[in-house]
């Protein structure tokens, strides 16, 4: 390359750049990122199989490959952008690369291959389009895509050096300074510091002609922000321009780029940028003429996030241990050996030749006053569309989680983004309208810093969150300050014993109050901002913090020592789960048996129609792969082993005659409380309003999923001559509260449930032919009335409408279902299962509806009037709401609607004008203690549903056990309290010998089921009972978390002396 | 407070004033750690005390005074991969190796160590293994990875390796061909070009295939040389080539047929190239 003489020559390299440009890029190109970002994942491989199936076909003259650095849209890497159309190929396999480029040169677009949206399954030809893409203004970024970062042409093609070259023919430092002034750009390190201002100080600072310089803080410490690596690695020759221009302001000489050698790509990059513009002349001595001397070097720090301070930063490059020093001086007036030294950040310095380039008014135009520019923001985290991502400031959270980022990834809640890094904080989803500016953010406890944008959701402990920054901190306090030093390892300290459970509600408020000690006695940015982790998750998420000291709990199932296992730990009943899976695998089944009937009353139910939470916990599906299908090994256990071989034991109650104690409701909360009652001796009378006991287990739950006789057989097993049930006898109308009491019951039990369907609230909805779920249900399971006729529509989207939709299916008279639901598939609360096992046998679901007037004829339905919806914005529980279409009306035509959309519970009806005293909450419910299930009124107790609303099986039998404890300690006159306790696996179950022999499934076993062409005309079960071998298989890939805490420890004492070996260099 | 002024004066006359950082990295990329006597032979060359030189020495993460093993991994635990199941990684590699994070294993195989940000967040877990890196590590990847760290990453199958793919080249000034269908590497016929370095001068055959870097050379050549190629056939020096990216020397462009033009680093055992399809002009 030529090396440039004068201004006007880099002006006419570029013109004639662009002129051969011109006539040469009529061809389509290929554009890949091949970052850091790229590289991980894969994309090395797919630029040599592009370039074998250019060369193989000679495709030379046809097709032009670019490799960029990071364009930020990291999740969908490896990528391959073709422009012209800026189509996107996201996530590219080695054998895709020949269909892309064909595409590219046909001139099409690739369909299979193309972005498309993991929600909607729509398809986006234009990466404009994009919503990720949509919302964000890429000023800095956006030029990553267009240039290989090896090569200055493509800078220069760019109008790369165009503000340089302005700077460098005017030779004005103060117009540089007046315009980056009017610009209002602040430091985009953190501070915020006026870039303009600092500039201006720089400039009037030292003695004339005393050496200066410019330093590039490309040091970028904050775990979970890479944007800077992104800019030196993508596009070097802007920071060098920015850089160059800076140091004219100020009067240096020399710049220097401190980098992080973590980085290795981005300092390979930017020393060949360096390589190249001094070959070009645009750096070095007397530059194109001008009489101007500038040049820059690269230092690489050594890794010490302290370093990013910047008077640490200047220790670090002065041969020193990176301590912080007092300030002032500051750095502008003394810094690097003594001489003034001006401090930018990275992208600071990139925004400059934009600044430059279009003028400090213009530029000040994006953002909001004071806040003015774009800014990039590293999207991590539990968040779909993950990158960085480039707003104007002043751009709300909300637009940059959901509308860019696209939400969560699963099904858990985004809880809250932490910014800033470790100095920074954690902002709730809750404030999520707030606007990214650095002084809303400082306001809400937290701080812009480099730009790092971490989404949590519930699965993050906002402990764990504080722990892990303060680990961090404490290892990377300099030690300098003894309150950093130490503030920092006892807050560290603290909150290790909180994630334990060691912790008592006194630690939290020392944690507090250290947290301000350290922050008001530190010197230097690390230390003030230390306690900003601790402060803001304190603030937002004291909640969790108590949870952990006062239940024991964590509820994102993280802190291990409160976690245990975590499927015994989601298990409401606390069934150990590992132990019976454990038992399995060992052919084991008698153990098996009785692990899980131990700790549940109701296996074979359980094993049936359990909402199974181990299963959503459990580690083998959170760490990426598939959950063991718990459920269905449960089953194979109990359709296996002959219930008996469990005997529970019977107490006679030996002072004076047994207490006698009344139930109401005979579903699986209450017969779960009368079986532990009679247990403990007393007498238990259980009064149920329908013909059957069994409550919602036998009224509404088809038999095709739980068969009657299974029911009947569990419950007969729970009822011995302690319980007495009294079918057909109905609170309110056959028994009162006040008569149970009268008779010398000592407590009752309220365990009603949520019988009452909730209806539409339409007109006509009395009509002939519309009946609430339940009631459709109960004529059927009770009475074996087919109320179902002709064209069934069932609105609603849980388990209660897919149970009313299969059930229609099955009647006589039927000819065809529908399911009618307000929002998408995704969002369906019913069992996923039981929504594909519903399509399979024919049911049609019909998403995005409101039903708006039910259409009747002679007081007989005929149709149902509904409305198109589309999904909205995301509301504050982070799914996006149906919004009704206007001019969407349609009818459909049904004979028999059925209205599945929740569940009440009736109770205001059944209890008497005397019960007055038992408070209802507004929902409906009773309201009850929750650790004691006492209800207002002394002596009645409530659980189940009639306190939750519609709720879970295997939560109804929680709530039975706990209550049983509760009412047996009630009536003795003892502390109705249970010491909070975490549930550790405590028996050790070694692995059966062969089960290392084999290779072990990765993916988890099919449950099958009977045909849907067969099924679907009866109610015998639909679900088959897993075969031995498929269940020791099955048992076979847990990961036995269970292990951790049970196993003995033998090579400890090895590893103790493993460490003793280590060498170290003596200096004495 | 030290006297800046002084030690102002002093950088601009002192050569080592400022480079301790880069001196001592220089050491550890070529060790992998920083052997006593390298340290002694540091404060003996400099001004630095060998007290000061151990402060700094403990105070960076990158030192480390204990030697390293032959592979180097490197589990990422910034905040992104800590929310998305680094720790778990982290354990997992623990357990398979049997060592805490910042150990060795104890027949010098593996180095694991815990660093705070790699900057590849949107990719998390992240694990970088002797420079390759790895996103969205499961745990049940993690066998696989150390598999392939003992197996080394720069193993090529060259006939069933759809990444591989043999060039023609010629030279760029006579046109003439530089393959020699006599001398076959890789299954491939080679690049013949004469090899000129020091007082020697010979011929030096390359592999023809993209991707690999194996060469038969008539004299050995000492690795670092910088070596300069000539046409067998025109004898004009192959160059015009861009500077390395990796290390700075020139590299020797040759022709590609049908279009491009390769360049190699003339370093040896510099394994820098670059391959540009389409334009057959040298800048």
């Amino acid at each position: 390359m030529k090396k440039l003489h004068t201004v006007e020559e880099l002006h006419n390299f570029r013109h004639r750049i662009l002129d051969e440009k011109n006539v040469e890029y009529d061809k389509p190109t290929l554009v890949i990122c091949g970052g850091t970002g790229g590289l991980a994942s894969g994309a090395n491989d797919v630029i040599r199989v592009m370039k074998r199936h250019i060369l193989k076909q000679g495709l030379q003259e046809k097709v032009a490959i670019r490799i960029t650095g990071c364009q930020g849209f990291c999740e969908m890497d490896p990528f391959i952008l073709v422009q012209p159309g800026r189509h996107l190929y996201p996530k590219l396999k080695m054998d895709d690369i020949p269909t892309v480029i064909d595409a590219a040169i046909g001139g099409y677009v690739a369909d299979n291959l193309i972005y498309k949206d993991s929600r909607e399954q729509k398809k986006y030809s234009n990466q404009n389009d994009i919503p990720f893409f949509k919302k964000q203004t890429r000023t800095i970024l956006g030029n990553n895509e267009n240039l290989d970062p090896i090569r200055i042409i493509n800078y220069i093609e760019q109008d790369g050096y165009a503000a340089a070259e302005k700077v460098l023919s005017e030779h004005n430092p103060k117009s540089i300074i007046d315009e980056v002034l009017k610009s209002g750009i602040r430091g985009r390190g953190g501070a915020g510091f006026p870039t303009g201002k600092k500039w201006e100080f720089a400039h009037a600072s030292g003695k004339n002609g005393e050496q200066k310089y410019i330093i590039c803080n490309a040091d970028e410490g904050d775990p979970g922000a890479y944007m800077d690596r992104s800019l030196l690695e993508g596009n070097p020759h802007a920071i060098l321009e920015g850089i160059l221009i800076g140091g004219i302001a100020i009067g240096a000489t020399k710049g220097i780029i401190y980098a992080r050698s973590e980085y290795p790509l981005a300092i390979k990059h930017t020393l060949i940028a360096l390589r190249q513009a001094r070959d070009l002349g645009i750096l070095g001595q007397n530059i194109m003429g001008t009489g101007i001397d500038f040049d820059i070097e690269i230092f690489r720090g050594a890794g010490a996030f302290v370093c990013g301070e910047e008077t640490a930063l200047i220790k670090s490059m002065e041969d020193l241990i990176g301590e912080p020093r007092q300030r002032p001086p500051f750095p502008i007036s003394k810094g690097l050996w003594g001489h003034p030294t001006c401090i930018n950040n990275v992208e600071t310095l990139a925004n400059i030749p934009v600044i430059i380039g279009k003028g400090g008014d213009e530029y000040a135009k994006v953002g909001v006053p004071g806040n003015t520019g774009t800014k990039i923001f590293s999207l991590v985290g539990k968040i779909k569309n993950t990158g960085l991502v480039e707003v104007p400031l002043g751009t709300k959270i909300s637009e940059v989680v959901y509308d860019i980022g696209g939400g969560p990834v699963g099904d858990a809640k985004i809880k809250a983004v932490q910014t800033g890094g470790p100095s920074g904080g954690c902002i709730p989803a809750s404030m999520f309208d707030m606007s990214i500016d650095y002084d809303s953010l400082a306001k809400a406890g937290s701080i812009m810093g480099s730009g790092g944008m971490i989404v949590m959701d519930e699965n993050t402990c906002m402990v764990d969150v504080a722990k892990y920054f303060m680990a961090f901190l404490k290892d990377e306090s300099c030690g300098k300050c003894f309150t950093c030093r130490k503030g920092t390892q006892r807050m560290h300290e603290i909150l290790e014993d909180i994630s334990q459970g060691k912790a008592t509600m006194k630690d939290l408020d020392l944690l507090e109050e250290l947290a301000h000690v350290v922050k008001d006695t530190t010197m230097c940015g690390l230390g003030q901002s230390a306690s900003n982790p601790v402060l803001s998750t304190l603030k937002y998420f004291r909640k969790e913090f108590e949870r952990h000291i006062i239940d024991k709990r964590c509820d994102a199932y993280v802190c291990k020592d409160l976690v245990g296992a975590p499927c015994q730990t989601a298990c409401p009943v606390g069934t150990e789960v590992w132990r019976y899976v454990a038992h399995i695998e060992r052919g084991e089944y008698d153990e098996a048996y009785m692990a899980i009937r131990e700790a549940n009353p109701f296996p074979s139910v359980c094993a049936r129609v359990c909402n199974h939470p181990c299963e959503d916990k459990c580690r083998a599906g959170t760490s990426g792969g598939d959950p063991i299908a718990i459920r269905a090994l449960k089953r194979f256990v109990t359709d296996n082993v002959d219930p008996s071989i469990y005997k529970p034991e019977l107490a006679v109650w030996t002072d004076g005659k047994p207490p006698k104690v009344a139930i109401i409701g005979s579903g699986p909360a209450g017969i779960t409380t009368a079986h532990y009652l009679s247990l403990k001796g007393y007498k238990v009378t259980i009064f149920e309003a329908e013909n059957k006991p069994g409550g919602m287990l036998y009224c509404t739950i088809p038999s095709y999923r739980l068969p009657k006789e299974t029911l009947e057989k569990e419950i007969n097993s729970l009822v011995n001559e302690n319980i007495e049930i009294k079918c057909n006898t109905a609170l309110g109308k056959d028994i009162t509260l006040d008569q149970l009491f009268k008779d010398d019951y000592k407590a009752v039990l309220l365990a009603t449930g949520a019988h009452k369907s909730r209806p539409l609230n339409l007109e006509n909805e009395d009509a002939d032919g519309v009946y609430p779920s339940i009631q459709f249900l109960k004529a059927y399971n009770l009475r074996n009335e087919h109320l179902a006729k002709g064209h069934v529509g069932v609105i609603g989207g849980g388990n209660s409408a897919v149970d009313a939709a299969r059930t229609a299916l099955r009647q006589k008279d039927v000819e065809s279902v529908t399911i009618l639901y307000r929002r998408t598939r995704d969002e369906m609360p019913a069992f996923t299962e039981e929504i594909i096992a519903a399509d399979d046998e024919g049911i049609k679901i019909v998403t995005l509806v409101t039903p708006t007037k039910v259409i009747t004829s002679d007081g007989k339905l005929t149709a149902l009037e509904c409305l198109n919806n589309e999904l909205g914005d995301i509301d504050s529980s982070g799914r996006r709401r149906p919004v009704p279409l206007e001019n969407t009306e349609h009818l459909v035509k049904l004979d028999t609607l059925i209205v599945a959309i929740s569940e009440d519970t009736g109770i205001e009806t059944m209890i008497s004008a005397n019960d007055k005293q038992i408070e209802l909450t507004k929902w409906n419910t009773i309201k009850t203690d929750p650790k004691t299930h006492l209800s207002s009124q002394p002596g009645v107790f409530a659980i189940g549903d009639v306190t939750r609303g519609p709720d879970t099986v295997i939560n109804a039998i929680a709530d039975g056990k706990r209550s049983a404890l509760m009412i047996d300690r009630y009536i003795r006159g003892e502390k109705m309290v249970i010491k909070a306790e975490s549930k550790l696996p405590q028996v050790f179950i070694t692995t059966s010998e062969n089960s290392d022999s084999g290779e072990v499934s990765t993916s988890r076993v099919e449950v099958k089921h009977v045909p849907a062409d067969k099924r679907r005309s009866d109610f015998e079960e639909v679900e088959i009972c897993l075969s031995a071998k498929s269940a020791s298989c099955e048992a076979r890939r847990c990961l036995r978390c269970d292990l951790e805490f049970t196993q003995p420890k033998e090579d400890e004492k090895e590893k103790a002396n493993n460490q003793k070996t280590s060498t170290g260099v003596n200096v004495t | 407070m030290e006297k800046v002024e002084d030690v102002g004066k002093q950088a601009e006359t002192n050569n080592h004033k400022g480079k301790l950082i880069a001196t001592l990295e220089e050491i550890q990329s070529k060790y992998g750690y920083l052997p006593e006597q390298e340290l002694r032979a540091v404060a003996a060359e400099t001004e630095h005390s060998l007290v000061d030189i151990y402060g700094v020495a403990t105070f960076y993460r990158a030192f480390s005074l204990k030697p390293r093993g032959k592979h180097l991994i490197s589990v990422c635990l910034g905040t992104a991969c800590h929310v998305r199941g680094g720790p778990a990684i982290a354990k997992e590699i623990e357990k398979q190796l049997g060592i805490a994070g910042g150990e060795t294993t104890p027949d010098n195989e593996y180095t694991l160590e815990t660093v705070n940000c790699l900057g590849a967040c949107a990719l998390g877990p992240v694990v970088v293994v002797d420079g390759h890196y790895f996103s969205n590590v499961k745990t049940s990847e993690v066998k696989g990875i150390l598999d392939k760290a003992t197996e080394g990453f720069d193993k090529l199958e060259v006939e069933t390796d759809q990444r591989v793919f043999p060039l023609e080249v010629s030279c760029a000034r006579c046109n003439h061909s530089l393959m020699d269908a006599r001398h076959v590497i890789d299954g491939h016929p080679v690049v013949r070009v004469t090899v000129s370095f020091g007082n020697k001068h010979g011929r030096l055959t390359l592999s023809s295939v993209y991707g690999s870097d194996a060469v038969d050379s008539e004299h050995d050549i000492p690795r670092d040389t910088v070596v300069q190629m000539f046409c067998p056939h025109c004898h004009a020096e192959l160059i015009g080539g861009a500077p390395c990216g990796d290390c700075g020397a020139p590299m020797v462009p040759m022709i590609v047929r049908g279009g491009g033009v390769v360049q190699i680093c003339s370093r040896s055992g510099c394994k820098g190239h670059l391959l540009d399809l389409g334009g057959s002009t040298i800048d």
